[in-house]
């Protein structure tokens, strides 16, 4: 998923200055997750803008509706219609993804000419939880993880070297850059090692293919899935017990703890 | 020269002289005065002095212009660094075909500090590629007169092609199979990052074993406390004895200039022959000292070797 936090106040107010009619629109994809764009996000951003002097315009996407996908946004955005087309800005909720899809949508779908403003900074495609995240790809076009024991040297390294370690790794192994975190490189000898893979640690690894990454990427599919597609990948046997155990699963106090030690 | 030898440093290192390098620092300015000054003052005492890339990411007169500039006005043989933390593989290309043009024949390719590290934080790093894959590039374009793309060069450049090594890293193992891995794609010398400490020397060449590459081993006889705690602060990787940086506090409490000097260089003396001594039972090729801006220490610590 794709990580986010919410901009500073002070930014945020920065881009509506002049503005009085907001349209605050929160995205039901990652940004509910990562509780920068969920019912809740809305309405504390609501109340604040409204303390600070806006009219506001509450949209909340509930979970699983995207703002990136616009068909989804889109539904929201023409049921209010009148609010978006009264409004001096839309304050999106949402990873850049969903601001720019939101953005064309006015734009070509709407007719109009909207300022649609970002209220998150984006982080990064991040895996791990459920309280602590990772950035471990940045979705290149030309996945390296077969040739480094599946750690992304192009993310979990700093410099995002393909021939690691540099001769910066600090005591304790962590990285040049960030005493926080670990040199990817060690990590990836140590996997090396165990696999027996020692021989192709020492071989050089090609310069990556940045070729295969020209932004803005397309990318087409044949067939999108159908809303018969979704509910059925939603409502079976397998998401009921998957979520069973999730909820009776221990919670995970521990790693609570340490976060806030 | 000799056949496919274009330095006098790799001609003295390929008939075994134990061989001197210096080191010298463009800085953030108009000129290159100061390192040339201390390119002089280091004639006939090194073959060589490296003039430095952006040390520990700060951005400082270019590496090419410098060493073209110092090696024409002083006679001074130039090792040019050159690090992948600002340039993608084409401008990379473009300096090392731009050496070869302005007559500098030696390179140390190296992966370079983050620019977070540095002065200009905000700048966006490229790493477009690392140390091997750049000393790789580089042998590729002097031995076939192609590029990483397979593009033909016309009239191919003649330089050689260094690369660095850690000696005191935190992975020992992991640094030394990169050492290695240098070594299999053509690097044609070692330096070493600067070593305090014998123990963690003779550490790593028992780890890398006996290898055909001339390695030299770097010192950093420090001008003064604040060089020595900045080298200590700012560069990745080292960390400065505390004993050492204590001696070279102590020397600020001197108020005479001229004193202070002559106890700066006691200090460095004091510590360095020791290892310098200790050096020549070592399998190192030669010394590097990164006596940046000291250029007078270089005389009295080479004696020890004689
Ligand atoms: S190499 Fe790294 S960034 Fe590229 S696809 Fe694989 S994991 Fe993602
Ligand atoms: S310390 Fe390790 S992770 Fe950090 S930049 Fe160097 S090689 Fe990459």
């Amino acid at each position: 998923m794709i990580a986010q936090e919410q901009k500073p106040m002070e930014e945020i107010l920065g881009y509506l200055e002049g503005k009085k009619n907001i349209v605050v629109m929160g995205c039901g994809g990652c940004a509910t997750f990562y509780h920068t764009g969920d019912k809740k996000a809305v309405d504390d951003l609501a109340a604040k803008l409204e303390s600070a002097g806006k009219a506001v315009t509450k949209i909340s996407m509930p979970l699983g509706m995207q703002a990136c996908d616009t068909e989804k946004s889109g539904m929201y955005l023409d049921k209010n219609r009148k609010e978006v087309e009264n409004c001096d800005a839309l304050l999106l909720m949402s990873c850049g993804d969903g601001v720019q899809v939101v953005t064309e949508y006015t734009d070509d779908e709407m007719g109009l000419a909207k300022n649609v403003y970002p209220a998150n900074d984006a982080i990064g495609l991040v895996g791990g939880g459920p309280f602590k995240f990772k950035e471990t790809c940045q979705s290149c076009g030309m996945c390296e993880l077969g040739k480094t024991a599946g750690i992304c040297p192009l993310t979990a390294c700093g410099k995002g070297l393909m021939n690691g370690p540099c001769g910066g790794v600090r005591v304790d192994n962590k990285c040049e850059i960030d005493e926080k975190k670990d040199c990817a490189w060690v990590k990836i000898y140590e996997r090396m090692e165990k696999l027996g893979e020692l021989d192709d640690f020492m071989s050089m690894r090609d310069a990556h293919e940045w070729g295969k990454c020209k932004r803005p990427r397309l990318f087409e599919l044949e067939e999108p899935m159908t809303m018969m597609d979704m509910m059925g990948a939603m409502m079976n046997f397998n998401t009921v017990t998957g979520y069973t155990s999730l909820m009776l699963a221990k919670k995970p106090e521990k790693e609570k703890e340490e976060e806030k030690a | 020269m000799p056949d496919g030898i274009y330095s006098q440093m790799m001609k003295e290192l390929s008939e075994g002289k134990y061989v001197f390098t210096g080191e010298l620092e463009p800085e953030k300015a108009g000129n290159v005065d100061e390192p040339i000054q201390a390119a002089k003052d280091m004639i006939g005492l090194v073959t060589a002095c490296n003039v430095t890339d952006n040390p520990q990411s700060f951005a400082y007169v270019s590496s090419l212009a410098a060493a073209y500039k110092i090696q024409l006005e002083t006679g001074m043989e130039c090792v040019y660094q050159l690090r992948c933390s600002d340039r993608n593989r084409m401008a990379l290309l473009s300096d090392v075909l731009g050496a070869g043009t302005l007559g500098l024949t030696s390179i140390l390719a190296l992966a370079g500090d983050h620019v977070a590290l540095g002065d200009t934080p905000d700048a966006k790093p490229v790493f477009d590629l690392d140390s091997t894959t750049l000393i790789h590039m580089i042998r590729k374009m002097v031995d076939e007169g192609k590029d990483l793309a397979g593009n033909e060069i016309e009239d191919p450049p003649k330089l050689h092609v260094g690369g660095a090594a850690a000696p005191g890293a935190a992975h020992l193992k992991a640094e030394v199979a990169k050492v290695k891995r240098k070594i299999k794609v053509g690097v044609e010398y070692i330096q070493t990052q600067v070593i305090y400490y014998p123990d963690i020397l003779d550490k790593f060449f028992k780890e890398l074993g006996p290898v055909d590459v001339p390695i030299l081993v770097g010192i950093y006889p420090a001008k003064s406390f604040g060089a020595a705690k900045f080298f200590d602060e700012y560069v990745a990787g080292v960390d400065v004895p505390p004993d050492y940086l204590a001696n070279m506090k102590k020397t600020k409490e001197i108020k005479d200039k001229e004193k202070r000097k002559e106890e700066v260089d006691r200090v460095n003396l004091e510590f360095f022959i020791d290892f310098l001594e200790y050096l020549k039972g070592t399998p190192s090729a030669g010394c590097h000292m990164m006596a940046v801006g000291y250029p007078r220490i270089v005389g009295p610590l080479k004696k020890v070797m004689e």
